[in-house]
């Protein structure tokens, strides 16, 4: 074959796949039409049987009868949006009825499918509807391979409460990243009788990853952890000691002020600073002597945060500044200069 | 002279095969990945997500120059934003017109001093001021010294821990930035975000939001609707599986504060400020042997009016094209270099010779054809068959780049729009693509001649006379 032919072959498959293409975006665009006009009247019929089930006592029936008119996909997406605005027991309910329909026990197998997507919808319907026999199917999707799948059965573990789902989740916490921690943290707050007891247990000395769990402890801001992040306060890894001084800030109490001023001396400036924004929010005028030597705090952002506390401590914290301000130390006068100089929304505002 | 012009063409074809060949595999990689996209934007729970607080604080800088007429309004709309710790920070750099007092009267300014470090030097700031009705603004008042040196000194005085960076008269879709922070939800070290910038020119604009996406009937800007779609949507999608591409809009680009700090922000001398600040982003974060991921997410969506007259479109092509050249003589080094892993041997050899040299080696190759043909050494049909087979596959990659917006996020609804659509990605390479290697192959030799400046792009602004009725269109 000539180079011309072999071109001339190439050419012609080029223009084959070019009217191919062509087909396929007007295919796509025709079909996605016929679903949609398809799918949104039993969408539509499915959301005026939910807000009658949602308002009265009887309708259950009709909703399950609705549900399984959709495609498993888009009802999950349904029971998604739902999920979040019936009540606790009428949805458990409507879940354990779900149980033994027949388009979820597509969705529960795909918890085992080999592609992501699938397992991404399993873990959807068990954050809407999981019944304690989904408990195992669950466990493994926590440890799925991909992160989207993990996140989103997160929802599931905090719906059923179950101490082994629960473990499997803070055994990963050190894994993950801090806003993938305050993501579950949110999550998991509507589970915190079951949580707590299991949180309480790590957070000790000699727990690998403690300053995880002591930052996931600290976006709980449960009252019953408190006493647990105190005995932390003296850790020697910083960054623990970083979790404590900010989680110690939520918890006005005496132990707590007292933990904060042993942080405030701390050899790491990260963990002064986060202790004086602490004792800001504790806003305990026994602390006023110690806010006012740490606006001479060699590190600036420690003089900031000190100074910012002191605006919380209303006259006498105010008076501390006055006199910084004609401090010989031109860091403590300078940073008082700043804060005094600010207007109360402004200083609202850096003070959060 | 038969035999050199023959291995020159031998040279050529082999260049165009190898690049092409290179687009090829783009284009299947970015199968996977707006397969995955899309599912993950669909199956967002958007409200959960506008509920948590776990999502980091993000900083908008607004670097604005001469944006009187836009101002008010785009900082209105980005102050709207879907994000729950959310702050702006516009800065005036030495406008002439009257940005600042615009901004002054609409958000009720009043005077502060400065609470932070100046970490990156920058031209003096001259103010700052807080609104007193909309507590997330911040404006700074600097004197002039372009947009690289705005963005830095929002970059010192931003709070937060990822900062983003929008031009002044880009329309943020209003739950961007929710989208946006996927790839921190999903746990990856992420040190910077790419979102999709599109064409505004010819949609419905209210409140600051475009409402109705359409596809200009005006050639240039509708030209630019796929030219725009295949740079997102395939080009970038692609490099995803690759290690990242060098280029985050500086239009929609989102960015972790502290390696900014660290790299020293953006270079005031670059021409393309934000292909300068990736690849350096790229560079430290090797040396350093920092793990780290440079997503590309397709669904946060900017819209940003591109230009309208062949003037000013080919003095912005070749700014463009300008800034990549620069860019990559002056960090020539990592090419091939170990040190930087997969962006050396593959990301900057692409760009260097495949997007830097594409219309150099694309124009020669024209010039030797036309030579070999007046000379005739070059057979007449396989030269028409060879240009015809350039011209089918670039179109083909346009379609392809269609083909993907109308299985994932189809925003062009009306089948009007669709049909344009196709009529632009099919006549786009007539024309149209030879004019824009013209307009490439000028940055040459303007390369070493010319300074840094803002560039003159003229705003119509989105008024009513963008909407559809007011437009022309159905």
């Amino acid at each position: 074959m000539t180079s011309l032919e072999t071109l001339l072959v190439v050419a012609i498959g080029q223009g084959a796949l070019l009217a191919a293409l062509f087909v396929l975006i007007v295919y796509t665009r025709w079909y996605a039409q016929r679903r949609a006009a398809r799918i949104q009247p039993a969408r539509a019929a499915l959301d005026r049987a939910m807000q009658r089930w949602a308002m009265g006592p009887a309708g259950e029936n009709e909703v399950v009868a609705a549900l399984a008119r959709l495609p498993p996909v888009v009802a999950t997406d349904a029971l998604a949006t739902w999920s979040s605005r019936a009540s606790g027991e009428r949805w458990d309910a409507l879940a354990r009825r779900l149980a033994g329909a027949p388009w979820t026990r597509t969705l529960r197998r795909y918890a085992k499918s080999r592609r992501w997507w699938h397992r991404l919808d399993a873990a959807r319907f068990f954050a809407a509807v999981a019944t304690p026999a989904d408990a195992p199917a669950i466990l493994g999707l926590l440890a799925d391979e991909h992160p989207a799948v993990r996140l989103a059965t997160v929802p599931a573990v905090a719906r059923l409460e179950d101490p082994a789902l629960l473990e499997a989740e803070l055994d990963r916490l050190p894994t993950l990243t801090p806003t993938v921690v305050g993501y579950h943290a949110g999550l998991l707050r509507r589970a915190r009788d079951a949580l707590i007891p299991l949180l309480l247990a790590r957070l000790r000395a000699d727990q690998p990853g403690l300053a995880h769990y002591a930052e996931f402890a600290a976006r709980l801001g449960e009252p019953a952890l408190r006493p647990a992040l105190t005995a932390l306060a003296g850790h020697g890894e910083v960054e623990v000691r970083i979790q404590v001084a900010r989680a110690l800030g939520g918890y006005p109490h005496g132990e707590s002020q007292a933990a904060l001023v042993a942080l405030a001396t701390d050899p790491a400036w990260q963990v002064r600073a986060q202790a004086m924004r602490s004792l800001g929010r504790l806003a305990d005028r026994a602390s006023l002597t110690l806010l006012g030597a740490a606006v001479e705090d060699p590190e600036w952002w420690v003089r900031l945060r000190a100074a910012l506390a002191l605006t919380r401590l209303g006259p006498a914290g105010l008076d501390v500044l006055f006199q910084a301000e004609r401090s010989a130390a031109a860091g403590a006068r300078d940073m008082a200069r700043l804060i005094l100089g600010l207007p109360p929304q402004a200083l609202a505002e850096f003070s959060a | 002279v038969s035999e050199v012009i023959g291995a020159v063409e031998a040279g050529f074809i082999v260049y165009f095969l190898a690049l092409n060949s290179w687009y090829a595999v783009l284009l299947v990689l970015s199968v996977p990945e707006i397969w995955e996209n899309t599912r993950l934007a669909e199956d967002e729970d958007q409200q959960r997500l506008m509920q948590s607080d776990a999502l980091p604080p993000i900083t908008i800088l607004v670097p604005a120059h001469n944006e009187g007429a836009t101002i008010q309004g785009s900082v209105t709309a980005l102050l709207s934003l879907e994000y729950r710790h959310l702050e702006v920070i516009v800065v005036n750099d030495g406008s002439q017109d009257d940005t600042l007092d615009r901004l002054r009267e609409s958000f009720a300014l009043y005077e502060i001093p400065r609470t932070y470090p100046e970490r990156i030097a920058t031209q003096r700031v001259r103010a700052l001021y807080k609104s007193r009705t909309r507590t997330k603004l911040l404006v700074i008042d600097k004197e002039n010294g372009g947009k690289a040196d705005a963005l830095n000194a929002a970059i010192n005085a931003s709070r937060w821990p990822l900062v983003i960076a929008v031009d002044a008269d880009t329309l943020v879709e209003h739950d961007a930035l929710i989208r946006l922070t996927r790839p921190f939800l999903l746990g990856r070290q992420v040190a910077a975000v790419g979102g999709t910038v599109r064409v505004a020119n010819g949609c419905t604009v209210r409140d600051g939001r475009v409402v109705q996406a359409r596809v200009p009937r005006r050639f240039l800007p509708g030209v630019q609707v796929v030219e725009y779609l295949r740079a997102f949507l395939f080009g970038r999608l692609g490099w995803n599986r690759l290690g990242g591409s060098l280029i985050i809009s500086g239009a929609f680009g989102l960015f972790r504060r502290e390696y900014l700090l660290a790299i020293g922000g953006y270079r005031t001398d670059s021409v393309v400020e934000d292909l300068d600040v990736v690849v350096r982003l790229h560079r430290w974060l090797l040396a350093r042997r920092i793990p780290y991921a440079m997503p590309f997410v397709p669904d946060p969506v900017a819209w940003t009016e591109v230009p309208e007259s062949a003037r000013i479109l080919s003095r912005q092509r070749e700014r463009w094209h300008r800034g990549l050249i620069a860019a990559m003589w002056q960090y020539r080094g990592m090419l091939f270099n170990p040190r930087y892993r997969r962006v050396g041997f593959v990301t900057m050899p692409f760009f260097f010779f495949g997007e830097m040299l594409a219309p150099l080696v694309e124009a020669v190759g024209l010039v030797l054809t036309l030579a070999g043909l007046a000379l005739g050494i070059i057979n007449i049909p396989f030269a028409l068959l060879f240009f015809l087979v350039t011209w089918g596959y670039g179109m083909m990659l346009s379609l392809w780049a269609v083909a993907l917006e109308e299985a994932s996020f189809r925003r062009y609804g009306a089948a009007g729009d669709l049909s344009r659509l196709l009529r632009y990605a099919s006549v786009e390479n007539f024309g149209y693509r030879q004019a824009t290697v013209w307009w490439r192959l000028r940055a040459f030799w303007g390369v070493f001649r010319r300074g840094h400046t803002w560039g003159e792009m003229v705003r119509r602004g989105f008024r009513e006379s963008d909407s559809p009725a007011a437009s022309g269109t159905p």
